[in-house]
């Protein structure tokens, strides 16, 4: 009984664990519409800012990578776009979990 | 026509039912004037191109609801046709032709009837339209909104360094203004990446 019960427990922290790493697409495709980021960046293709490609080339395996974008969502830094600096904006949620999902949406394009 | 039936209907013809055939041919190109100038305006309206077909009903409409170009503060919209139906006339006839592909790929080759199919001739069918409208320097656009009246003061700062960057660059409207109503492809090269040769594509507001 008491072994049922700890495997029970065991499965359902590894369950949790597993659906936690697993990216929800749907939502970080709906965080990026309502945030404006695709009226510069597109996925694969040429626009104003670099694409998620280009990105994700740029961050991926590097140990701080996610890190380093999550800042960049969230504390509009300066850009420079063709020589003119703006501040780029950041994502409206404050919530870290979608902030996540959305920056390791972007590494997996 | 063999003379000997033009002269039989000359001769049918004159005197008094002169008169008929003349009230008749003009009743004949009326309807006739009536019925094209109907079937331009119809097949130009969102109901007809949003609804009567399946492969635009539940794929580029579905994507087009709740757009900016559908739902806005305003409520200033711009559906299917004001952006994928030309204005000015010479074009759209050209247009109206073409559409009858449409016609032949949903009655006869059923290219994009189903949602896998779609999305396999998504790349292709945008990149179609991106060279359309890159050659005729975004005249759709234009139809709506002209960037000289663009208002500075009214527009982010951000908007206004775009559009500066825009000017210098010799970029068309779709350059980067793409994937904004129905969804970007996958693949395939975007507005930027496509080199597009001008020299066919009618520009103007005539011709």
């Amino acid at each position: 009984m008491k072994l049922l019960f700890s495997l029970t427990v065991a499965c359902g922290l590894l369950a949790a664990s597993l659906s936690h790493a697993a990216v929800d697409a749907d939502a970080a495709q709906a965080q990026l519409k309502s945030n404006g980021c695709l009226k510069c960046h597109s996925v694969d293709k040429k626009k104003n800012g670099p694409s998620f490609k280009e990105t994700a080339k740029k961050y991926k395996g590097k140990a701080d990578g996610e890190e380093k974008l999550v800042k960049h969502v969230t504390t509009s830094p300066m850009v420079e776009v063709d020589g003119v600096k703006e501040e780029h904006k950041s994502l409206k949620t404050k919530d870290a979990a979608e902030v996540k999902n959305v920056v390791q949406w972007i590494l997996a394009q | 026509m063999p003379k000997r039936v033009i002269s039989k209907v000359r001769r049918w013809a004159a005197g008094k039912r002169a008169f008929v055939v003349l009230a008749a041919g003009f009743a004949l190109a009326w309807v006739g004037l009536t019925l094209f100038g109907t079937t331009m305006v119809y097949t130009s309206t969102e109901a007809f191109c949003a609804t009567s077909c399946h492969e635009m009903a539940n794929n580029s409409n579905m994507e087009y609801i709740g757009s900016t170009h559908d739902k806005n503060r305003t409520g200033v919209r711009a559906t299917c046709v004001d952006c994928h139906v030309p204005h000015a006339p010479i074009p759209l006839y050209i247009a109206k032709m073409g559409a009858l592909n449409d016609l032949w790929s949903h009655h006869v080759t059923k290219a994009v009837d189903t949602r896998e199919k779609f999305e396999a001739q998504r790349p292709k069918m945008a990149q179609r339209v991106w060279t359309y409208m890159k050659g005729n320097d975004s005249r759709e656009c234009r139809h709506c909104h002209t960037p000289a009246n663009m208002d500075p003061d009214k527009q982010s700062p951000v908007a206004v360094a775009r559009h500066e960057k825009g000017k210098r660059e010799k970029l068309t409207c779709v350059d980067c203004h793409f994937g904004i109503t129905h969804h970007e492809p996958k693949s395939g090269p975007g507005p930027q990446e496509l080199d597009v040769d001008r020299s066919l594509i009618p520009r103007s507001a005539i011709f």
